[in-house]
């Protein structure tokens, strides 16, 4: 530095150093500002830096996606969700001065009923609180009052420290309609049970986030990262036709409930309805149903039977008082048993419906041609076991059609003594049994330890299977199965998703049928058709006919284990229509509410009320003639105006052949209808063929055999029952069952 | 130093000095950027919203700092008395219709075409040239006296006590007291006076500042003693008037020794009201950490050094205090600021210079800058 060469004439030297000493101060006060930035991060750096993190999180709202809605086929909202707002109080922002909190607090008071007294003291008790809730889950016409207020800042500009919280909830506009199908979402709208559990991922978005802050003017300002909404979905359930289904399963409830015991109609009552050309779901239903919007609601278990903590069932039906008793687990554990959807839950075994199966099995391995003739003299022993027929009396010389029609247990043996158990078991794996359907809903129960595998079939584990008992099964299993058999042997992966729809309504994913594999060949489809069309017009399912319409199917009659208890899940599992078919149905009545329960008209009468109504809403015409009772009940019902075109066909129907007991449908079918056909009447001139082999005079031996022992059983004066020699056991002369109940194993 | 190289060259520049107040000024600009584009972003939709207009006041600042550089200070000596006038009128003017409320302080003339700047700023600079003229028209004997001293110190506090009232700017009219009160004090060979001065004035702030601790509270004393009650426990009064400090604390709390990186900052998201204005140095102390706050603290110092050099060597006694006043206004306004920002004393608004936002701060203090190179450039060299 050159100082001795500046002029320094004017510049004294005390400035001079009075300078230096000004700079040397400037430099030990910023130095000790240094220092204090170090002593704050010293001492306080940490608890700083939480405080900046929990700050931060505190003045960021969370932006709430919206679940995405479930529609049914026709775009029916089953599930959707609605936007609601919480009233939050930032008590910084109302308590400025004495003039915003009296504005603010009226205008609360007047807005929401609240006490602006009460609101005006914690206000001034809370002066630092700036989120405290008023009023939780209010609608927009609920808040829009106080919003008009809030925004006229003109008259109102001292109302402050106000501001909604966006929330949604999930709204069920149907209530309990498709309850179990759809399930239900908890208050982080985690999905539980049915659709909402299974396509969680789906229909759940991404919250998105609003940081911002109240700047001094008391002005929000925010920035925003969107919430990214869930997609909806799109069932292939019909609004319609669940509800039909509903309707019946709640009247059959309201028909038997404390009818024999006290408590529901049934333990349970399951309905499917499919389209077996796709596999689609159109309806599913099961009572007791439950309210979606009130889960917790425990009046639909009044009824059932008790369940203890762990799911065991008691020996008591739950009525008002039993769940004023009841601590919240074991009532935790009887709503969970609610929730659980019977279709595809509970599994039992099916009965007699699925003896389709063991005679499309027998068929398609050739091992029987759908000719053979058999004889039931009302029970076959197998396996050391005497196992009966349900009739006692014995169904005599059967076809395999009439063996279907009838549902004969002995002739089921014999066909299953002649397909073979690997057979048997191969075609019961083709059907899909003990193997989940991958049906999109949560809850399918694995059945694959419920059936027989070659090691633990026996003789008569075989002979028991071909009519159904034995082994478990689910209600889609058996309903997919059903399909697959008369639709001409394609096993269809059932589902209930059709397609996947973004919030703006732009399509993701289309869900096509899946396709699995062929169970059986076209020829053996026509002819289970062929039998199960028998079995409405002349067999066990007569009761199942819708008036006007022609229907096949099969019925069941399953005894529960154990045996001597003489509990029954009865069931029809049928088609429409009868000639080519479109849908199928399943009913399960499982235990219905009745002294003698093994009767399947419990589930056919259901199945009759629901087709009534499904196939004029579905477009079908009338095919059948209609007797005067029954267009007097439709007229009654109201439901002949769903199908005017079918009355008008069946009015020039009825014309051609006003006379005729037996109607010709435009395919030229016969259809017999018959109500209450006696026993013996057609089976004698099947059984009697020209030329006889040695079989066949084994067989007519063993006929004339049978019919002298029905010649020994004595009629019961009283009640006009057969005494079973021997045993003393009574029997319906109609039926051939046991009074008391029947079974097929002693 | 560049003049010693050169042997030829006539005029003292030194142009660290420059580079110091470039690079000050471009680390504002990037802390500005920071700190507001978010704020710019919801308020303007432009995330270079203020960054865009610091950059524009600042070239035009540097353009006036490169005159006033290349005019001779000591034409100011002779028209100095004009000073006070202009004062008086700037600060008066904020009562006519060019006067402009921002927040609810009028501190502003609106001169139209976007432009508005505050009359504090223009009063610091006549101060600084009354201040400078005065001294050495008083003479050595006159300024040691206390009436000579209060002579030449009346007018400026006259200027700092209408500032303060008609402006309703305590911190400037206090920084305008300041200045003169450097200035007569590196004039004067008393040490005592100005010890003892200080000395008094700290006790009695001290003993004011018990007073209302005493005896105000938040609720019914005037916003400054609510001010200082809330500067002696600022987290309880964090959702009022501590609010501000509780968060620049939280900002340097959370920067840490080292940091968060640029951009990095938390405290800027809304939760420091305007931080691009005086609380920036929170945000750089936050993204910076104590390395980066240093740094810039030292820039500050090497500035003042260099000026004080300039001060030192000034080839009369008014170019040096003109200096010397320029000194005392950067070192008063760094030191205030980040004393407030540290919560070292009670919260008032007082910008850093160079760094923070605002226009004709910068614009007065580039201005200032070349009143600096102007005396440089008169300092001979042989």
């Amino acid at each position: 530095m050159p100082k001795n060469n500046i002029s320094n004439r004017k510049m004294m030297p005390h400035m001079r150093r009075k300078l230096a000493t000004t700079t040397g101060l400037v430099m030990l006060a910023f130095g000790a500002l240094c220092l204090r930035i170090y002593a704050i991060n010293r001492d306080n750096g940490d608890k700083y830096t939480r405080q900046v993190l929990s700050q931060q999180e505190y003045d960021s709202i969370v932006l709430p996606y919206k679940r995405g809605d479930i529609l049914d086929s026709k775009g029916t909202t089953m599930a959707s969700s609605e936007k609601v707002y919480n009233v939050i109080l930032d008590s910084k922002l109302a308590g400025v001065d004495e003039k915003t909190i009296q504005a603010t607090t009226q205008a609360l008071a007047k807005c929401f009923r609240l006490n602006a007294s009460e609101l005006t003291k914690y206000i001034k008790d809370n002066p630092t609180s700036q989120y405290y809730i008023l009023s939780k889950k209010l609608t927009y016409d609920e808040i829009a009052s106080f919003v008009e207020l809030q925004n006229d800042t003109k008259n109102n500009p001292d109302i402050k420290g106000v501001w909604f919280e966006e929330e949604y909830i999930r709204v069920y506009p149907n209530n309990s309609m498709a309850c179990d199908v759809i399930g239900w979402t908890d208050k982080d709208f985690k999905g539980h049970y049915g659709l909402e559990e299974y396509y969680d991922d789906i229909l759940r978005g991404t919250n998105g986030r609003e940081y911002g802050y109240l700047n001094e003017e008391s002005a929000l300002e925010r920035t925003t990262k969107p919430a990214v909404d869930g997609n909806s979905i799109v069932t292939t359930l019909d609004a319609n036709i669940q509800s039909i289904v509903e309707k019946y399963l709640e009247e059959f409830n309201n028909t038997y409930k404390n009818a024999y015991r006290d408590g529901n109609g049934a333990q349970n009552t399951g309905c499917i309805i499919m389209n077996i050309h796709t596999g689609e779901i159109m309806a599913m239903a099961s009572y007791p149903f439950y309210n979606l919007n009130d889960i917790y609601n425990t009046d639909p278990l009044i009824g059932t039977t008790l369940l203890d903590v762990n799911g065991k069932a008691q020996d008591e039906v739950i009525t008002e008082d039993t769940l004023k008793r009841l601590d919240t687990d074991t009532k935790y554990a009887n709503l969970n048993n609610l929730w659980k959807n019977f279709s595809i839950n509970n599994t039992y075994e099916p009965g007699s419906v699925s003896k389709v199966l063991t005679v499309a099995g027998a068929l398609e391995s050739g091992k029987i041609s759908g000719n053979e003739t058999y004889f039931c003299g009302g029970y076959l022993e197998k396996g050391g076991h005497e196992i009966h027929c349900h009739n006692r009396l014995g169904d005599g010389m059967l076809t395999v059609k009439q063996a279907v029609e009838k549902s004969c247990n002995v002739a089921l043996m014999h066909i299953g003594e002649a397909e073979g158990k690997t057979n048997f078991l191969q075609f019961q794996q083709l059907f899909n049994l003990g193997l989940k359907t991958n049906l999109d809903l949560a809850g399918e129960s694995r059945t694959a330890s419920l059936v027989y595998n070659e090691k633990t079939m026996g003789e008569a584990e075989l002979a028991t299977s071909t009519f159904g008992q034995g082994f478990n099964v689910t209600m889609i299993q058996m309903i997919s199965a059903f399909s697959s058999i008369i639709n001409g042997g394609y096993y269809y992966e059932p589902h209930i998703v059709s397609k996947i729809i973004s919030s703006d309504g732009t399509t993701v994913k289309n869900i096509e049928p899946r396709l699995l594999k062929q169970t059986v060949s076209e020829s053996t489809s026509d002819k289970i058709i062929d039998y199960c069309n028998g079995v409405v017009t002349e067999g066990t399912g007569t009761t199942a006919r819708p008036a006007g319409y022609a229907i096949g199917g099969k019925t069941g009659t399953a005894e529960m284990a154990p045996r001597t208890k003489r509990n029954y899940v009865v069931s029809f599992m049928g088609y429409a229509p009868a000639n080519n078919p479109d849908i199928a149905i399943y009913v399960v009545v499982d235990r219905p509410n009745a002294a003698a329960q093994d009767d399947a008209k419990y589930a056919t009468r259901i199945v009759r009320k629901i087709l009534t109504e499904v196939l004029p809403y579905l477009g079908y015409p009338m095919t059948e003639e209609l007797s005067e009772k029954e267009a007097t009940e439709l007229e009654e019902n109201k439901l002949l105006l769903h199908a005017p075109k079918t009355v008008e066909a069946d009015a020039n129907n009825g014309q051609e052949n006003e006379n005729g007991e037996k109607v010709t449908n435009e395919e030229g079918t016969t259809i017999t209808v018959t109500e209450g056909s006696n026993l013996t009447e057609g089976i004698q001139k099947e059984g009697s063929e020209p030329t006889l082999s040695p079989e066949e005079e084994a067989l007519n031996a063993q006929e004339e055999e049978w019919k002298k022992r029905l010649e020994s059983y004595e009629k019961d004066p009283e009640t006009g029952y057969l005494i079973e020699p021997g045993t003393g056991l009574l029997i319906d002369p109609q039926t051939g069952a046991l009074v008391e109940g029947d079974s097929y194993m002693e | 130093m560049a003049g010693r190289k050169k042997e030829k060259v006539q005029h003292y520049y030194d142009y660290t000095i420059i580079i110091s107040v470039l690079l000050l000024f471009g680390i504002g600009l990037i802390m500005i950027y920071s700190t507001s584009s978010y704020q710019a972003t919801l308020d303007y939709g432009d995330a270079a919203y203020y960054l865009k207009k610091q950059a524009i006041a600042g070239a035009i600042g540097f353009v006036f700092m490169l005159i006033f550089s290349l005019i001779d200070y000591r034409i100011y000596r002779k028209l100095f008395l004009f000073t006070v006038p202009l004062s008086i009128i700037m600060i008066f003017l904020v009562l006519t219709p060019l006067g402009v409320t921002v927040k609810g302080a009028r501190r502003w003339l609106d001169v139209g075409i976007g432009f508005r700047f505050q009359p504090a700023e223009v009063v610091k600079l006549c101060m600084i040239i009354y201040t400078a003229a005065m001294v050495c028209i008083a003479g050595q004997k006159v300024i040691e006296t206390f009436v000579g001293t209060l002579k030449i110190v009346i007018i400026p506090m006259i200027m700092g006590a209408l500032v303060w009232k008609i402006t309703d700017n305590l911190s400037s009219g206090f920084i305008i007291v300041g200045i003169a009160a450097v200035m007569v004090f590196v004039a004067t060979r008393n040490y005592k006076v100005y010890i003892f001065s200080g000395i008094g004035a700290a006790l009695l702030a001290t003993g004011l500042v018990y007073y209302i601790k005493q005896t105000a509270n938040v609720e019914s004393s005037g916003f400054r003693a609510a001010r200082i009650l809330a500067w002696l426990d600022p987290e309880a009064y964090a959702s009022g008037k501590g609010y501000q400090t509780v968060q620049a604390l939280y900002a340097i709390g959370n920067g840490g020794y080292f940091g968060k990186g640029l951009g990095e900052s938390m405290q800027k998201l809304g939760f420091i009201p305007e931080a691009q204005n005086d609380m920036i140095f929170s945000i750089i102390c936050e993204e910076m950490g104590l390395v980066g706050a240093s740094i810039i603290i030292f820039l500050f110092l090497f500035l003042i050094f260099k000026c004080s050099i300039v001060a030192y060597n000034a080839s009369d006694m008014f170019g040096g205090f003109l200096v010397i006043g320029v000194i005392a206004h950067i070192a008063i306004q760094v030191f205030l600021n980040i004393a407030v920002v540290t919560n070292l004393i009670p919260n008032t608004g007082i910008s850093l210079p160079f760094i923070s936002y605002g226009g004709s701060s910068i614009l007065f203090l580039f201005i200032e800058m070349g009143l600096v190179f102007s005396v440089s450039r008169q300092i001979k060299l042989d």
